[in-house]
């Protein structure tokens, strides 16, 4: 497999990219392959959580040298985001953007977790991805009703849209969030790349709907996104807190860059624009000297080599967008009833959840609901793309009827 | 794959605004239909598309742009003028397609003109003007809007059906312009009582 700690890359010196360069062509929303969107999104999200990483590093460390270095390449991972997302098109809605990000979430989770070699780890994929599943169908039914666009106009067939665990249930105390890290010195280096890829999209998802959310006019809408974004912040604490605390900044940084080497390797294989794809390996040759400097700052400064931190194999198999209908609908169909309680899960309700729900709800329906009320009252129906027969659990059949 | 060829129908309670985004849904619809399309599917498609375009930037020109002009932050003349001038410009690019026909030579390269030209256009609309008709304007006068200008619709002519001969030329411009009238007619006939 190809390993990116045998590539130099492009030298850094040579990185930054003029105005021009900087330039770079939308897609066109109405002729993409759904996929080449979600890549977009996922690598926006990945340069995000680089950017913000590397200032934190900085504000840790101590080393004037080492801070300038930071700043130069974390100049570089901003450019990079900025000709990333820069490939979303202007004339793509906010509504038809999250679509899309909720895609990356159903699509993305779902593939690590059938990925995962760690079983406690893949519990915790499971456990999201049915929670992003119902997003995608809140925000569908958002999106025709303020739109009066069908959201498979961005989905495109290949992700199905009907209810996962319903929003109202995701609601649980924080201290339930917390999950137990895994072991730095034991864990696949598949894992750490996984748990980082998987925080990444979703911290982005949180930025993304608790900024955009107040430019709604419509109350309904202004209220799903305050609500869908509380449960996003949920998942970066689920997520965050899967990673072992004890790694310290050298190999923190050292795992960042890899995994985006990984990132970029695999999208680079998959993508159907050559446009796009000309991005992909660009970034993964400027990557692959971002990683360079952080195994020479590991090595002078924690004394330790690469291949303690993320392994010898190479990069593990390419991360894939592909329809993961089947087996969303197997986990639907055993797991949608799951909850969480300290650091692992159950399936009954308990007290300091039935307590948080109280306190949030106050007896009334929250948005997530609201707006499948009044999607069936406008309309007579809800929205939802069932491509593979009825939902696989039947209290969460449609009641009055669906449309796509 | 699921069937995404007909918007949902915008029943009674619906305003212009819901109306105008139904058609914008159903004006990007039809672009696809065209553009991954070919012989008589394009053709029908392409009639269809024409049509409706007609009779929403007429709509468009007659009610929301003339409204959004009196509205306290609507920018002035300026942002109407600027989408105008993209409707006359549409127009003209929608002329050269009609006449050369879907057959015609140029004809894959134009309508990709003309749909960036229409979708960028109705996503200016649906960001800067629509929300200031629906702050501004009362919600009941929004409706009655809406009731013109699906009167309006409803009584254009069915599609034309020309031969592969009479496909070019006026024959398929005829309808589209008759659309234009009757819509002109049913929206200036209430908006002038009330």
């Amino acid at each position: 497999m190809f390993n990116p700690l045998e590539h130099k890359g492009i030298p850094l010196e040579s990185q930054i990219r003029n105005w021009r360069e900087l330039n770079v062509e939308p897609i066109d929303p109405e002729a993409v392959d759904p996929y080449t969107r979600c890549r977009i999104i996922t690598m926006n999200g990945i340069e995000v959580e680089a950017i913000n990483f590397q200032h934190q590093f900085a504000r840790n460390c101590p080393d004037q040298e080492v801070r300038r270095q930071l700043a130069y390449v974390r100049y570089l991972e901003s450019q990079q985001q900025r000709v990333v997302n820069w490939l979303l098109p202007g004339v793509a809605s906010v509504l038809e953007t999250t679509l899309g990000y909720e895609q990356v979430a159903v699509d993305l989770t779902a593939w690590v977790a059938r990925h995962e070699p760690d079983p406690y780890l893949k519990q915790g994929y499971e456990f999201g991805v049915l929670e992003d599943f119902d997003h995608l169908y809140r925000y569908a039914n958002l999106y025709e009703m303020v739109e009066r666009r069908k959201a498979d106009k961005i989905v495109q067939g290949l992700t199905e849209v009907m209810p996962g665990r319903p929003t109202v249930v995701e609601h649980r105390h924080p201290f339930d969030e917390v999950r137990t890290p895994y072991d730095r010195n034991t864990v696949d280096p598949r894992s750490k790349l996984h748990a980082l890829t998987i925080l990444s999209a979703e911290q982005q998802v949180m930025f993304y709907y608790m900024n955009v959310g107040p430019q709604y006019m419509e109350p309904i809408a202004r209220q799903l996104y305050q609500e869908i974004s509380l449960i996003e912040q949920e998942h970066v604490t689920h997520y965050e807190s899967l990673l072992d605390p004890g790694e310290n900044w050298w190999e923190r940084l050292l795992t960042h860059e890899y995994n985006e080497c990984w990132l970029y390797y695999s999208f680079m294989q998959q993508e159907s624009d050559p446009r796009i794809k000309a991005v992909w390996e660009l970034h993964l040759q400027m990557e692959l000297a971002h990683l360079q400097q952080a195994v020479d700052l590991l090595r002078r400064h924690d004394g330790r080599e690469p291949e303690e931190i993320v392994g010898n194999a190479g990069l593990p198999e390419p991360l894939t967008f592909e329809p993961n209908k089947e087996y969303l609908r197997h986990l639907l169909a055993t797991q949608v009833d799951l909850n969480k309680i300290g650091e692992g899960y159950v399936r009954e309700a308990h007290e300091r959840f039935e307590a948080m729900q109280q306190q949030l709800h106050d007896g009334q329906k929250p948005p997530s609901e609201q707006v499948i009320d009044m999607h069936r009252e406008r309309f007579g129906d809800e929205y939802r793309i069932e491509t593979e027969g009825p939902h696989p659990v039947e209290s969460l059949r449609a009641r009055g009827g669906s449309h796509a | 794959m699921p069937d995404t060829g007909a918007p949902a129908t915008p029943g009674p309670e619906d305003d212009v605004v819901d109306l105008l985004l139904a058609q914008h849904a159903r004006i990007e619809e039809l672009f696809l239909l065209v553009i991954g399309s070919t012989g008589e599917t394009r053709r029908d498609a392409f009639d269809d598309l024409v049509k409706l375009l007609a009779a929403h930037e007429t709509a468009e020109e007659e009610v929301v742009h003339p409204l959004t002009r009196t509205l306290p932050g609507g920018g002035g003349d300026a942002m109407v003028d600027e989408r105008l001038a993209e409707e006359r410009q549409a127009k003209e690019t929608l002329k050269t397609l009609i006449a050369g026909g879907v057959d015609a030579e140029g004809f894959d390269t134009g309508i990709i003109l003309l749909r960036d030209a229409v979708l960028t256009h109705a996503r200016y609309e649906e960001r800067n003007e629509f929300p200031l008709l629906r702050q501004h304007v009362p919600a009941d006068r929004l409706r009655t809007m809406a009731g013109a200008v699906r009167m309006a619709e409803a009584t254009a002519p069915t599609r034309p059906h020309p031969s592969a001969q009479s496909a070019k030329g006026n024959l398929a411009a005829g309808p589209a312009l008759a659309v234009i009238d009757r819509v002109r007619d049913a929206i200036r006939r209430p908006s002038s009582s009330g």
